[in-house]
């Protein structure tokens, strides 16, 4: 009896976590497809009378968002390709090998982490003026490298501890190099912490609003989504249904992702590898 | 396949120094079992042979090449990992394949030598399963399956068997040891546990805190240890302790163990100046009888335990006899310093608390120097 309230309990728990995460997803969903009379009034309506479908179609007619996406996509993937190789070499030196300061160099590459974007996007911006980089999509692909290396470095880190020694030990002793070992045993060992980590920097770059306003204002064709989106935004007049709308556009990539990963996502693969 | 020779190797991490010239030499074939507690550089000594730790300095020769300098892909060795270490992301024909695939070997003569040492280890069945779908037992066999498609000079094994149950493990070990025979190939084998080291050797290596203690085989190593830790180690229960007093007359060098007047086994003359000075000495469990014998001594047993086939008997030490160090005593040995255990095959009814008179023979007597704990004889 005491553990069937106890599972009740934690039933309702999970339903009541469940239900605050989802519902700004929700309520983004119904903003969007609501007209827009319907967005002030009170008390709320949580489903729309007529819903308007059409919004979709009109905005993906009346704004470049596949353009905006396609260029949100290709930083996203530019940065996530260039953070990851050289997160997975700095997460494994730190993971396997013993340095004097290694420790000291590892917590120092945190750091960068803990500096808010803002404070780094002035100096930012100097440099790639100075190389002629602003305006291109490379400043926010270099910029997002930037914020997103200490995270998966330590993320990758964490992950390659957990991986036994004795597994490249083997791969040495059967032949390979030390880098042999590494892309032909620890790398297909460490699938599931790879793309997790990918895809934190994925959500990370593509989730960016302040590096983009900043290095790509000027410069149209290079829009991201989320600068896209904000130009929507009237000076006296907002459709917030039409905002709202984008977003899900900017969301659905994301999500889809996410539900492709998920096995990978939750691990196990390195069961097996020893007692 | 090749002998081994390692030639002062030493190891040393900053300030602290784990291996002090160590040297061996491996005749081709012989099944060499390193053996000691935690700690005493055993598994850094066979990882420095495989070439996963470098030798802060000695040489390492496998049959005549200098393999000192060699990656360990390049020293023709093969490896059984205590954690079995095999490739999750592959099956098990692949997993033993591995090796051969590193050394650009055919595909076909891959699956051929596979299917034969599957076979040889009965996994054939499992070759297309990945390693976690398989039971312990099956990964340590997937495990030596990989070491010996391979064909090497030599095997190196890391503690292969602690991680499977009792039962297993020697159900296991029998197999390692008729491999061994079938095959031939020079081992070195790792472990901690004593009765592996013994029911497995050729030859046996006991180690502590980076030293050798002694070499030997089984039979020598239990019947002529060359110092109290190898008396203390080797044996099950480990052997007993006394501390005794030496007088001398004509009669040659005695003590009084239990209260008597006992003769040692060593001639007055191996040990000059021995008389008035403390000895230790070291008696087996299994060396003491329940009956009349040459020494024998009335006790009351504050302990007795069964094993169903033979009974061991815990006895009070007489104060005079207390003493002896100890670090000397076997890893698995819980006793304090003022206990004896006899081991008693078909002894009838014991029980604690109740007379019982036991006996030694003075020639089982093993005597150590109470100081360098070195072997008098």
């Amino acid at each position: 009896m005491k553990l069937r309230s106890s599972r009740i309990v934690l039933y309702l728990g999970v339903a009541a976590t469940c239900a605050v995460l989802l519902f700004p997803i929700y309520w983004l969903f119904v903003t969007a497809i609501s007209p827009p009379a319907d967005l002030r009034s009170l008390p709320p309506r949580f489903w729309p009378d007529v819903p308007q479908w059409q919004v979709f179609s009109r905005i993906a007619e009346e704004r470049p968002m596949l353009l905006w996406l396609t260029n949100s996509t290709l930083a996203a993937l530019g940065s996530v390709a260039l953070s990851m190789t050289v997160s997975v070499f700095a997460g494994y030196a730190l993971s396997r090998f013993r340095v004097r300061g290694g420790q000291s160099l590892g917590l120092f590459i945190l750091t960068a982490k803990m500096l808010p974007a803002t404070l780094l996007v002035i100096p930012l911006f100097g440099i790639f003026r100075s190389v002629g980089l602003i305006g291109s999509l490379w400043s926010v692909v270099l910029a997002h490298a930037t914020l997103i290396v200490p995270f998966t470095t330590w993320m990758l880190k964490g992950y390659f501890d957990t991986i036994p020694r004795e597994l490249e030990q083997a791969a040495m002793v059967d032949g390979c190099s030390p880098l042999g070992a590494l892309f032909r045993v620890i790398l297909p060992v460490a699938t599931p912490g790879l793309a997790a980590t990918a895809l934190y920097g994925f959500v990370l770059s593509w989730s960016d609003y302040a590096y983009a306003r900043t290095f790509l204002t000027n410069a149209q064709q290079s829009w991201t989504a989320n600068l896209g989106i904000t130009t929507m935004k009237g000076e006296y007049v907002t459709d917030w249904n039409e905002i709202s709308a984008a977003a899900v556009f900017v969301a659905l990539p994301i999500l889809v992702i996410y539900l492709f990963l998920e096995r990978y996502l939750v691990g196990g693969l390195t069961a097996g590898a020893e007692k | 396949m090749a002998g081994i020779r390692i030639e002062n190797v030493r190891k040393s991490y900053g300030a602290v120094t784990v291996l002090r010239d160590f040297n061996l030499d491996i005749a081709d074939g012989e099944f060499v079992v390193f053996v000691g507690p935690s700690g005493c550089g055993k598994s850094t000594m066979l990882k420095i042979l495989a070439g996963l730790e470098e030798a802060s300095g000695g040489r390492v020769l496998i049959g005549e090449r200098d393999v000192t300098d060699l990656a360990p892909g390049d020293r023709d060795i093969a490896m059984v990992f205590q954690n079995y270490a095999l490739y999750p992301h592959l099956t098990v024909a692949r997993n033993m394949g591995f090796g051969l695939k590193m050394r650009g070997m055919d595909r076909g003569e891959i699956d051929r030598r596979v299917k034969e040492a599957a076979k040889i280890l009965a996994v054939d069945h499992l070759l297309d399963r990945r390693p976690k779908e398989l039971s312990g037992g099956q990964r340590q066999r997937v495990a030596l399956g990989r070491a010996i498609v391979r064909e090497p000079q030599a095997f190196l094994m890391d503690e292969p068997l602690s991680n499977l149950d009792a039962k297993l493990r020697v159900h296991m070990r029998a197999e390692i040891s008729a491999l061994h025979k079938r095959l031939g190939v020079t081992t070195i084998y790792v472990t901690h546990d004593q009765i592996e080291a013994m029911t497995m050797a050729d030859r046996i290596v006991i180690m502590r805190d980076g030293e050798i203690q002694q070499i030997a085989d089984p039979d020598t190593m239990f019947a002529r240890p060359e110092n109290l830790f190898v008396a203390g180690f080797i044996g099950s229960p480990g052997m007993n302790f006394l501390l005794g007093n030496v007088t001398a007359d004509e009669r040659g060098a005695r003590v009084s163990l239990f209260g008597q007047d006992v003769s040692l086994p060593v001639p007055l003359a191996a040990v000059p100046g021995i008389a008035g000075r403390p000895v230790i000495l070291g008696l087996r469990p299994e060396h003491i009888g329940p009956a009349h014998g040459p020494v024998s001594f009335a006790v009351r047993p504050r302990l007795v335990e069964s094993l169903g086939s033979e009974k061991y008997i815990y006895v009070d030490l007489p104060h005079e006899n207390r003493g002896a160090p100890a670090d000397a005593k076997g890893a698995d040995d819980e006793r304090r310093g003022d206990a004896l255990i006899a081991r008693l095959v078909d002894a009838g009814a014991v029980a604690t608390g109740e007379p019982i008179t036991l006996s030694f023979d003075p020639a089982r007597l093993h005597v150590f120097d109470a100081d360098t704990h070195r072997a008098i004889r």
